[in-house]
């Protein structure tokens, strides 16, 4: 059963990081183009920058962060300060991780729950991006799929800290 | 408790979870969402926030940089540019005495050209250097200090992830800050060679030297890094030159590394997974690092306390010299236990309104411009002091049987070097606005 969960926890995380880096790689690329567009602007052949790149860019880094939040969860990536850690007793350590990791998941279905509420506001007015007029619903739409991800990766992660403090698990 | 106290308080509370190890990001959430709700006595003004914050946090275009520059660094770690740079400077340099240690600094200093992380850098010239100081005989502590220390190269030599984030907060200029860097940072090369030097005349026995390599050859190396060079030109001149935003400089440098690589046969679909998983959990904490910083420090403008010390401050009637000294103490000091990303998010927020309220004598572009060398300085000495310096961990778990005290003391002669050209630095600001001045009359 665990085994299976981890299995379908790394599955969610590595996809998403992908998927968040293939949106980097794009972006990358259009940008390129774009400013190659604009080189070419004065020469007039009827090839100029891509309308509304800094919105795509926005949209697409905000969609990405979102994405790579799961993996950055799942590989414990997240800065945290080791100085004292000689000073906490193991069992001790185990169990505030075992608890910080519930806050992480709390905050982060908090935090994807209010993501929903936005993008529902958005729709409901029909914000728009500033030049593209791209729907800012989807740019929340898009960071929706990362941020679900996030929620349960971090759910996972709770399983996990919960093993390794009865041992069931190497920490 | 007042507002004001309880803003004081949320400091401790914030640094011993941190200690607890808690994830900085969540500690800075958690105490950020607490101390608002202790002032305005309701969650709702936090989670209606929340309804925009984070996508409005990750969508910031000034942001967007980050991730592509991580992006570039993964690149460019992958380009074989490491072993090239390494290869030229070993010609050059590698005949004096110490001179294979003073090329592995020299090779990092190339290699922070195209990075702007400071463990990619370290981790990166690690692999080349490593094995090469230890066929040359050097002594573990030197070679890993060394080491370390080169790495901060990767962020004190532009493009650079810290002043990227330093821009953004204090309203700076970014290419004029890549501009402003680049001095003190080619001084920071030529300290760590003489630290280098300064120790195998104390050693003179410690190691061997390489044979002297001939001209016609050493230009032959040199014409192997000349990616190096276009595409650091590019990226720096290019936003300098208003040619291109800063994060188009930073697609055109992932796409220039991402070539180089690919050209120079070294890059394939395992790389490539592994660059972007690299650069996904590096913007992950960096982003959300960014979100807990701006979630505790809207909590801090709520209770008012930078406005409050930024007046106490100039009331004192302090020199400003003297607030200068106590500021960069105070980086150098939280450096050796923070995390230096954390650490300015945190802290730029509330000193830099203190500090340029103050008299230097200079205009406050060029004051925003010096003060955040400064800033990049001292905190990226934090890396490389003991007990928590992320390039000494690095550096030392890939130096097999070293221990880390070795290590620890390997860098102190560098961190040295470093404290010495702050000082410089900050007593003569005119060696970093130099070249400023000087692009901008042309």
């Amino acid at each position: 059963m665990y085994r299976t969960l981890e299995k379908i926890a790394g599955f969610i995380a590595v996809t998403l990081a992908l998927l968040g880096g293939a949106a980097l790689l794009i972006l990358t690329v259009l940008t390129c183009i774009s400013i190659l567009g604009r080189a070419a602007v004065p020469l007039d052949i009827g090839f100029g920058p891509i309308r509304g790149i800094y919105d795509m860019t926005e949209i697409g880094i905000a969609a990405a962060i979102f994405a790579f939040l799961p993996w950055a969860q799942l590989q414990e990536a997240h800065a945290r300060v080791d100085l004292f850690r000689w000073a906490i007793p193991g069992v001790m350590d185990r169990v505030l991780d075992l608890l910080f990791n519930v806050a992480m998941t709390f905050v982060a279905a908090v935090g994807t729950y209010r993501l929903y509420l936005g993008m529902q506001d958005k729709l409901a007015y029909g914000e728009t991006t500033l030049i593209a007029q791209i729907p800012l619903w989807q740019g929340y739409a898009a960071g929706l799929v990362g941020a679900t991800g996030f929620v349960l990766v971090a759910g996972f992660c709770v399983l996990r800290s919960g093993r390794r403090l009865v041992g069931l698990e190497a920490a | 408790m007042s507002n004001f106290e309880l803003a004081l308080w949320s400091f401790p509370v914030l640094l011993v979870l941190i200690f607890l190890r808690m994830p900085i990001a969540l500690a800075m959430i958690g105490v950020g969402v607490g101390g608002t709700y202790l002032v305005i006595g309701t969650p709702m003004m936090t989670l209606n926030q929340l309804k925009t914050l984070t996508y409005g946090t990750f969508s910031n275009y000034s942001f967007s940089i980050i991730p592509l520059f991580l992006l570039m660094g993964q690149f460019a770690t992958i380009s074989g540019m490491s072993t090239s740079l390494f290869k030229a400077a070993e010609s050059f340099l590698g005949h004096r005495k110490g001179g294979v240690a003073m090329s592995a600094v020299g090779a990092c200093a190339g290699f922070g050209a195209i990075c702007g992380s400071s463990l990619a850098t370290a981790a990166t010239m690690g692999q080349v250097a490593l094995p090469e100081l230890k066929r040359y005989g050097y002594p573990d502590s030197l070679s890993t200090g060394a080491l370390a220390a080169g790495g901060t190269l990767g962020i004190l030599i532009p493009p650079s992830v810290i002043l990227v984030i330093y821009a953004i907060l204090a309203e700076q200029n970014i290419a004029k800050l890549f501009v402003a860097a680049l001095i003190p940072g080619i001084l920071a090369a030529i300290g760590y060679m003489l630290a280098i030097s300064i120790w195998m005349r104390l050693r003179p026995n410690a190691a061997q030297v390489s044979p002297r390599v001939p001209w016609p050859q050493r230009l032959r190396t040199l014409a192997e890094i000349w990616p190096v060079l276009v595409i650091f030109l590019v990226v720096v001149g290019g936003i300098y030159g208003g040619i291109f935003t800063p994060t188009e400089a930073a697609a055109v440098g992932a796409a220039g590394t991402f070539f180089t690589a690919l050209f120079g046969g070294n890059m394939s679909f395992p790389k490539l997974k592994e660059a972007i998983l690299s650069t996904a959990a590096a913007s992950a904490m960096i982003f959300m690092i960014i979100l807990g910083a701006s979630i505790y420090n809207n909590f801090l403008s709520l209770t008012q306390l930078p406005q409050l010390t930024s007046v106490w401050v100039g009331e004192q009637g302090f020199s400003p010299w003297f607030v200068l000294t106590i500021v960069l103490l105070m980086y150098l000091l939280f450096g050796c236990v923070m995390d230096s990303l954390s650490m300015v998010l945190l802290t730029v927020p509330i000193i830099f309104p203190i500090m340029v309220a103050l008299d230097f004598g200079m205009s406050p572009d060029d004051f925003g411009l010096w003060f955040g060398i400064l800033v990049l300085i001292v905190v990226e000495v934090g890396l490389i002091t003991p007990p928590v310096g992320l390039n000494l961990f690095i550096i030392n778990s890939m130096a097999k049987d070293t221990p880390i005290s070795a290590t620890y003391r390997g860098a102190l002669p560098f961190v040295a070097t470093d404290i010495i050209r702050v000082a410089i630095l900050a007593t003569f600001p005119a060696i970093t606005l130099w070249l400023v001045w000087v692009i901008d009359a042309l």
